[in-house]
């Protein structure tokens, strides 16, 4: 039962989350188009590119759907309403999301195209300016909660969200979080107007409809993890938990995409040295100050 | 019980099965990843064993160190895509008779060392952590950080050998200059 209240709610939010990009691309709201594009991908032809590592060019669409889904697993959306309370569930977030990285090497090794590599081994240099920025910053959190528990990391935010515990770690989990989705700004992995879709270029009908499924879910799931680190998941007055988790990871997704649309597209060599001179120095200190508050404030 | 050996055994034998895999294809990055997906399935028998933390740990840690050595396997070999029907074994004598030994011992290890009593029931996975944590900033700790200093160092010394060297002949008086 919770398997599919979880999955009900993955998949609606990713809907509503298209709904939304649209909306903010097009200026106009229709809630049915992205059924529609959907159906309409497995209408079309599925092309295979010439000598393709058949089995990567399969397996990626599937494998990034399915270690999305399964970052979502130990993301509590009310209390008792989690598919697995693992006793290291922050980490296991981190866990299925590094196999995003294998997923989009697949992605880009699989259909044999040179715009396609390039954009799957961007994502691996992508990978090593962000990872150490979503780690660090969990570790944080886990301190703060003294347990790798995500129920107990939200317990812990009854009286205080993190955000405000721990302003620090917050923004540079929500930058990393947007590089490991690879939206915009840190899109050139797919870069549409330079590699002609990069890592998608060579995707069609039903296995693009998966790859850009698994895409919304990622930022979903993303979106649910910065909620339950830094927002103080199913915390809210009046309205039921489930209720303010969904509100806050939507907030958030949409908060990602914002972003997206006004920032500058970065660069991943400059992204990892900003990533490793400022960010990780950054997150050093955040588990410092974190640290300090705990031994100082009762 | 009976459940657990069996999972155990079963990912046993996918970990030896992608590690067999490894060899037998000429593309880099197949040979990779099936090495990757060896090391998750050597994961997933920490989990079997119900050591959760060092078994969501090793799969988490493999994903990226293994992605990250595909590109270096990639960019060193001079046939990454395995198109040339490269062969990926060599010294093949010498390695059936290494590889025979090394077996025979690990097995040997295996059942004549003295493993003490098996543990009835494991503890509590948060427990468990809780007690790892414990013993790396405890007894353990002195061989940890020796290993994770050496580690470092090695990493900047070799990334200081692959930094090419200029000199001031190679570039002339423009560069001294500037």
């Amino acid at each position: 039962m919770t398997v599919a209240v979880v999955l009900v709610a993955l998949l609606g939010s990713a809907w509503l989350l298209a709904v939304i990009e649209a909306w903010l691309t097009t200026g106009r709201l229709r809630p049915v188009a992205p059924l529609l594009a959907g159906l309409s991908h497995l209408g079309r032809e599925s092309l295979l590119p010439r000598k393709p590592d058949r089995l990567f060019f399969e397996t990626a669409p599937v494998l990034l759907l399915v270690v999305a889904v399964l970052g979502a697993a130990v993301l509590p959306l009310a209390p008792g309403l989690v598919i697995a309370d693992l006793a290291t569930g922050a980490l296991f977030v981190n866990t299925a999301l590094a196999y995003v990285l294998v997923a989009l090497i697949m992605a880009g090794w699989g259909p044999n195209g040179a715009y396609a590599m390039i954009g799957g081994w961007r994502f691996l240099g992508q990978l090593i300016a962000y990872a150490m920025l979503i780690v660090m910053p969990i570790t944080a959190v886990a301190m703060r909660a003294e347990s790798l528990l995500t129920t107990t990391i939200v317990g812990s935010q009854e009286g205080l969200w993190n955000i405000v515990y721990q302003p620090l770690g917050f923004v540079l989990f929500f930058i990393a979080a947007m590089a490991l989705a690879f939206r915009a700004p840190f899109d050139l992995p797919t870069a549409a107007g330079e590699l002609a879709g990069g890592v998608d270029a060579e995707y069609t009908g039903v296995r693009l409809a998966v790859l850009r499924l698994a895409r919304l879910v990622l930022v979903v799931t993303l979106a649910a993890a910065t909620t339950v680190f830094y927002l103080g998941g199913w915390h809210g007055p009046l309205l039921p938990p489930w209720a303010w988790s969904l509100i806050k990871t939507l907030a958030v997704a949409v908060s990602m995409l914002l972003a997206g649309r006004y920032l500058p597209r970065i660069r991943e060599a400059d992204l990892m040295r900003w990533c490793w001179t400022l960010g990780i120095p950054l997150a050093l200190l955040n588990i410092f100050i974190v640290g300090l508050l705990i031994l100082v404030v009762p | 019980m009976y459940a657990q050996a069996f999972f155990v055994a079963v990912f046993g034998l996918a970990a030896i099965g992608f590690g067999v895999a490894v060899f037998r294809t000429s593309s880099m990055v197949r040979s990779a990843l099936a090495l990757l997906f060896s090391q998750t399935a050597v994961g997933c028998m920490f989990l079997a064993m119900q050591t959760e933390f060092l078994g969501v740990l090793q799969i988490m840690m493999m994903a990226t160190e293994m992605s990250i050595m595909t590109i270096f396997m990639v960019m060193f070999m001079m046939d990454p895509g395995g198109l040339g029907g490269m062969d990926m074994s060599h010294q093949k004598r010498f390695s059936l008779g290494a590889g025979a030994i090394a077996a025979s011992v690990a097995i040997a290890v295996a059942l004549l060392a003295d493993w003490g009593p098996v543990t009835a029931e494991a503890p509590d996975a948060a427990m468990q952590t809780r007690a790892l944590g414990i013993e790396l900033l405890g007894r353990s700790m002195l061989i940890f950080e020796t290993a994770g200093v050496t580690i470092l160092t090695a990493m900047i010394a070799a990334t200081a050998v692959a930094i090419p060297v200029h000199t001031l002949a190679d570039n002339g008086d423009k560069e001294a200059s500037e």
